[in-house]
């Protein structure tokens, strides 16, 4: 085991500088130069010549005049040094300008993960004990309305019903402006304004986990070992709970970790709609403003965050399964 | 009077296509100690008779009907929570497929010490104790060891071990044995059936074992039944089924011929019987077995003959038992279409 994880953490090491260089080739081919950023553009009407050595300037601030390799092992180093580089956009630290969206979309998408294994897990179970019954079938057509219908319609229509018919949750924002809210008070305040796009979000994703604990759960009670419980006379809760269940779960735990990326990945549809300040409008605005440090920053905390997950899952999947050897 | 007995048990499944009716009409008898062989092919109904015993069905199956009488009380009658005190404790059984019976995720000390937490009152430290002393009696070797183990980490034979540890371990009345060996080589088959009939003799456990392999019923069962179409077509002891005796049904008997022996010449064919067991849907109208039977006449094909005693504990379910008319009847019509 000891030996297997070292392996797999000089693998991930390779694989992040592979994916790192792969990162920072494509940013430097996106057409376009952020040199323009830092330049006051009625320069180049006034005087051109004062706007080429401002802009000369600038690019050289960047370093953007140096050859790609050491603009790469510069960068590169200054990134595992802690220093994400500066966002031309908002003229402030990569770290400092990520921090609250990216506190936004995790505080999200946590409440949300769980919301949806604490519903699907008991939900999946019961249809599938109950297959074909009233109930399941209920069931089935609610996670596929579910899952078809787009996020910003489910959206507008959960608004419509909770902020406008009863108007029990805020619209949107993260705290009710001209408040002025410490402590408690302003953390009752920011959940009680994540309530509907989390809502929202858990609803879109509820269908397809629903689907898939419910299958697993079928498959595990179709087994022969399910008929021996069944024959040494435990009782159909201990057959269901114990010995389908703690089957079914090697499926579960390998989307459930399959989730931990997707905590930290913002969905700008939700954030658009609900002015919730979280990563995915964030990269967004970088990308279209050519904020390269920002973006790069983020790519690669990605690929690091998919790098640790993939290794959790293994992990998780030989925890769950006694077949399964790390090797 | 008998141990555990069936009275004309009809179990059906309900199907898109309509009611398979698996066991239609089944009476068989397990006397305390000794060994009932149930003999068929598939789709014959023997296990799902020896599952309706336990109502281990699958969901759409049901018993429509009739009697099955454990110990004086009608099981078809009681209720889960009875059935949750015999199963597993006065009535276990043993699966034929040893490779995915075991759970897998669960280790065999857990699925072991189950049985025992489940039926009686211990601890856990002395169920785990007991699990140790049943896998001793199964001859496991290195037991402490297995006890920690996974399934997976057993061979076919030493899995088939522990299935019988655990079916054994609440010392049952009856056991089922669903196919046990059928999965198993043979050498392991050889070895599982004697630690079957040793543990049976030193418990006086009854066993139902449930076969299509005649030599395994030859060397196990002490009466047998065979069955056909989810009926009894013929029931006596082993002696009187393996012997030369004057009467039988034409199934056994083809199943019979259709045996290899040591005195069988080299180069003459097995009989095989003709054509396939019907559809469970489309079932022929009198005798199931006519349209296969060389025997077969009009009667056979227009009225289902009765399953009747006909010597002292020889039970057969056919117009014509007696080997030596049906053959001469069989002559003389050939006789009969030669001379025209």
């Amino acid at each position: 085991m000891a030996k297997y994880l070292i392996k797999r953490f000089l693998y991930m090491i390779f694989v992040f500088f592979i994916v790192s260089i792969l990162m920072f080739a494509i940013t430097k081919s996106v057409p376009g130069d952020p040199a323009l950023k830092m330049v006051n553009q009625q320069l180049a009407s006034t005087d051109p010549a004062r706007y080429q050595i401002a802009l000369e300037e600038a690019r050289q601030s960047l370093g953007l005049d140096q050859p790609l390799p050491i603009q790469y092992v510069k960068w590169m180093a200054n990134t595992l040094s802690g220093n994400f580089g500066f966002s031309l956009q908002y003229r402030r630290p990569v770290i400092e300008v990520v921090g609250t969206p990216m506190f936004n979309t995790v505080a999200l998408n946590l409440c949300s993960l769980i919301l949806v294994f604490a519903i699907t897990i008991p939900l999946g179970i019961i249809s599938a004990v109950k297959k074909r019954s009233a109930f399941d079938q209920a069931v089935q057509v609610g996670s596929i309305i579910g899952y078809s219908l787009p996020t910003f319609v489910i959206a507008l229509l959960f608004i419509y019903l909770f902020a406008l018919k009863i108007q029990i949750f805020p619209i949107s924002g993260s705290a009710t402006p001209g408040t002025d809210y410490t402590g408690l008070q302003r953390v009752g305040d920011y959940l009680y304004h994540m309530a509907l796009p989390l809502l929202v979000s858990t609803f879109c994703s509820l269908g397809g986990i629903l689907r898939y604990v419910r299958a697993a759960m079928i498959d595990a009670l179709r087994e022969d070992y399910i008929r021996t419980a069944r024959a040494k006379g435990l009782r159909e809760k201990v057959v269901i709970y114990s010995h389908a269940f703690r089957n079914a779960l090697i499926p579960i735990v390998t989307i459930i970790t399959s989730w931990f990326v997707s905590i930290f990945g913002g969905s700008v549809v939700i954030e658009s709609i609900f002015l919730w300040n979280g990563l995915g409008n964030t990269i967004l605005t970088a990308l279209r403003n050519l904020d390269s440090a920002l973006y790069l920053a983020m790519m690669m905390f990605y690929v690091i965050i998919t790098l640790i997950g993939n290794l959790l899952m293994d992990i998780a999947y030989c925890i769950a399964d006694p077949r399964v050897k790390l090797q | 009077m008998a141990l555990l007995e069936l009275r004309d048990l009809h179990t059906f499944f309900t199907t898109k296509k309509g009611i398979v009716k698996a066991v239609n009409g089944v009476s068989y008898s397990v006397d305390a100690g000794r060994t009932l062989g149930i003999v068929g092919e598939s789709g014959s109904g023997k296990s799902v008779s020896a599952m309706s015993i336990l109502r281990l069905l699958d969901g759409n199956g049901y018993i429509d009907s009739g009697e099955i009488l454990f110990e004086g009380r009608d099981l078809t009658k009681a209720t889960n929570e009875e059935m949750y005190k015999i199963r597993g404790n006065k009535i276990s059984v043993i699966f034929q497929e040893p490779m995915t019976s075991l759970n897998p995720v669960f280790t065999v000390e857990r699925q072991l010490n189950e049985v025992f937490l489940t039926h009686q009152k211990v601890s856990r430290k002395e169920a785990s104790r007991r699990s140790l002393e049943m896998l001793q009696a199964v001859k496991i070797p290195n037991p402490t060891n297995v006890l920690k183990q996974y399934p997976h980490q057993l061979s076919g034979g030493m899995r088939q071990r522990v299935m019988i540890a655990m079916a054994l371990a609440c010392q049952p009345r009856v056991l089922i044995a669903d196919e046990p060996t059928t999965a198993l080589a043979v050498t392991i088959q050889a070895q599982i059936l004697k630690l079957m009939n040793d543990l049976k003799e030193q418990n006086g456990t009854s066993i139902l074992f449930i076969t299509h392999d005649l030599g395994v019923i030859n060397e196990m069962a002490d009466d047998v039944a065979v069955m056909y179409c989810g009926q009894v077509v013929e029931m006596a002891s082993v002696e009187t089924i393996f012997g030369e005796n004057p009467y039988s049904h034409p199934y056994t008997e083809g199943l019979m011929n259709s045996i290899p022996r040591l005195n069988t010449p080299t180069g003459v064919r097995l009989e095989a019987i003709p054509g396939a067991v019907p559809h469970p849907l489309d079932l022929p109208k009198g005798c199931k077995f006519a349209p296969r039977c060389k025997y077969a006449t009009s009667r056979c094909l227009a009225e289902e003959p009765a399953l009747y005693e006909i010597e002292d504990g020889h039970q057969i379910r056919c117009f014509y038992p007696c080997k030596a008319d049906r053959t001469r009847d069989i002559e003389q019509m050939k006789e009969a279409q030669h001379a025209k």
